[in-house]
């Protein structure tokens, strides 16, 4: 039935998939979505959600009696939810929940509830799954209410009790996390709290029970709407206040670092001077903290990218841009050293971030006090980081902090009696590496301090 | 009409009466102290400023967020 070239992400849903046509996503939707897509439409559901932002906007391009293609507003970058931080994985749930008690008001229900339903764009996060709603039974459970379990409150509820690494989790169970093991990771008290218990412990029991029904022998319950509202309404209560066990030093961020205040300026201004002579539409700040340098940015950009290893960083910078109401800023959480891998089916259903950033083609490439974590941490050659670096965007802003910096003697000194293996690590070898890929084009040291700005520009 | 196009669980299915009976008792509970507090002039306003309400307006105003 797929007869465009459909994307392979979009195979699950017989409503219809989506697929690439001149480099645009488009929508195909199947007779069987007939009834549901029309309905949404006239009575001014769809319209609504996406006046107030909650659903991605789209045009319908050609309507027939086979299928009806609609174009939905482009998204410049996609993050996946193994990318969130935590703040901002609480945000698509309580999307998630909002829409779905607004679609029970409405006469409609969500068939599913996967956490990549869900993606930030334009400074929050938006449903891009036009075609998850579907008409609602009269006194029928939420059939997504599982997939709801096992996607938000499972990975938010780890992330509270064992840290926020447990959302990557989501990047190997990407159908959700099985409602056993969320149960069994859990401390003992949360046996003790009624929502909790009730949603995870008995569901796990229950799903544990009726495994082996293969033919349907139970009776499905029923469920009043009022009911469904209660388990919704509660559900969104309790995740609108988790918090983060360790959520303790949000902020001072700079504080720790070794340079005056002066030098920090002096950083800043030469990056605006060399970001205003390029114009930038597009930026990526690799191990960008909480965005800080990319506020100071005095040209406007439409896209800034902002990611780093540190949830706590990228959370802050999240929290940062909501109260800013910043529309053009993408915080979201990334190893450098380890890139979300291309996962799912084939391995093509959720793209690699190298594939993603690709594709978003940055003008600049920003990487302010990372490479001295990624040679002296991460032992990475500097032929290999700058190999990465040179691969997705034209130009490249980087610092280079000299041997005698305190970040790298604390880095070396840490190395105990392996600290002559790195003796590599010097600006020339930095300098003879990077040429290999890139011209210099600029090389301004920052006063005041032991570190270097280069602006170099990949060779053709 | 549903498309079974993923297991939605059948012990999901059942148990969403069990738990809606405790999330109305929860949400009941949670409504009473909160007149409570009110009544005895402790209740805090919500001072989360980043995520809003549930409810989302039928107006065709664009919603502040």
């Amino acid at each position: 039935m797929q007869s465009k070239n459909a994307h392979s992400s979009s195979f699950r849903d017989p409503s219809g998939y989506i697929f690439t046509d001149n480099n645009k996503i488009k929508r195909l939707i199947n007779p069987i979505y007939f009834n549901q897509y029309n309905a949404l439409t006239t009575s001014g559901f769809f319209d609504n959600l996406i006046k107030n932002r909650l659903l991605i906007g789209h045009n319908e391009v050609s309507k027939t009696d086979d299928e009806i293609i609609i174009e939905p507003e482009q998204i410049p970058f996609i993050t996946y939810p193994y990318e969130w931080s935590f703040n901002m994985y609480k945000e698509a749930a309580l999307l998630t929940l909002k829409l779905q008690k607004y679609s029970l008001e409405h006469g409609f229900s969500l068939k599913d509830a996967s956490a990549f339903n869900v993606t930030f764009h334009k400074g929050k996060a938006v449903f891009i799954d036009t075609l998850s709603f579907d008409f609602y039974i009269e006194d029928s459970p939420w059939r997504a209410y599982k997939q709801f379990i096992t996607h938000f409150i499972g990975p938010l509820l780890l992330a509270r009790f064992h840290g926020a690494q447990q959302l990557k989790l989501m990047s190997n169970f990407i159908d959700g996390i099985p409602v056993k093991m969320i149960s069994s990771m859990l401390p003992f008290k949360t046996k003790l709290n009624p929502l909790l218990y009730s949603n995870i412990h008995l569901l796990a029991k229950l799903e544990d029970k009726h495994n082996e029904d293969y033919k349907g022998e139970a009776k499905i319950a029923s469920l009043s709407k009022k009911g469904q509202l209660n388990i919704i309404e509660s559900l969104y209560d309790y995740i609108k206040k988790l918090e983060l066990k360790e959520q303790s030093e949000w902020g001072n961020y700079y504080d720790k670092i070794n340079y005056t205040d002066e030098a920090f300026i002096k950083k800043s201004v030469i990056i605006n001077s060399w970001i205003n002579a390029i114009k930038p539409k597009k930026i990526v700040d690799i191990g960008g903290n909480d965005g800080t340098f990319v506020r100071r940015i005095d040209f406007e950009i439409k896209n800034a990218l902002v990611c780093d290893i540190d949830n706590n960083a990228v959370d802050y910078n999240y929290k940062t841009m909501k109260l800013n109401k910043e529309q053009f800023m993408l915080p979201f959480v990334l190893d450098v050293l380890n890139p979300s891998a291309s996962i799912g089916l084939n391995n093509k259903e959720r793209d690699s971030f190298l594939n993603r950033i690709k594709d978003f083609a940055p003008d600049i490439t920003l990487a302010l006090a990372v490479i001295h974590h990624m040679s002296l941490s991460g032992n990475v050659p500097f032929r290999n980081s700058a190999q990465f670096f040179s691969t997705f965007s034209q130009y490249l802003i980087i610092e280079f902090p000299k041997r005698n910096d305190s970040w790298v003697q604390r880095l070396l000194k840490s190395k105990g009696e392996f600290e002559n293996h790195f003796s590599f690590y010097s600006i020339e070898n930095f300098e003879i590496a990077y040429s290999e890929f890139f011209t210099i084009t600029e090389k301004t040291p920052i006063v005041d301090s032991d570190r270097v700005m280069y602006l170099l520009k990949v060779k053709p | 009409m549903y498309f079974l196009y993923f297991d939605p669980g059948l012990g999901a299915m059942i148990i969403q009466a069990i738990i809606a009976a405790v999330a109305g008792f929860i949400l009941f509970s949670k409504n009473v102290m909160y007149k409570i507090k009110l009544l005895i002039g402790i209740a805090k306003k919500d001072k989360d400023d980043v995520f809003d309400d549930i409810e989302i307006k039928d107006s065709d105003v664009e919603n502040k967020n």
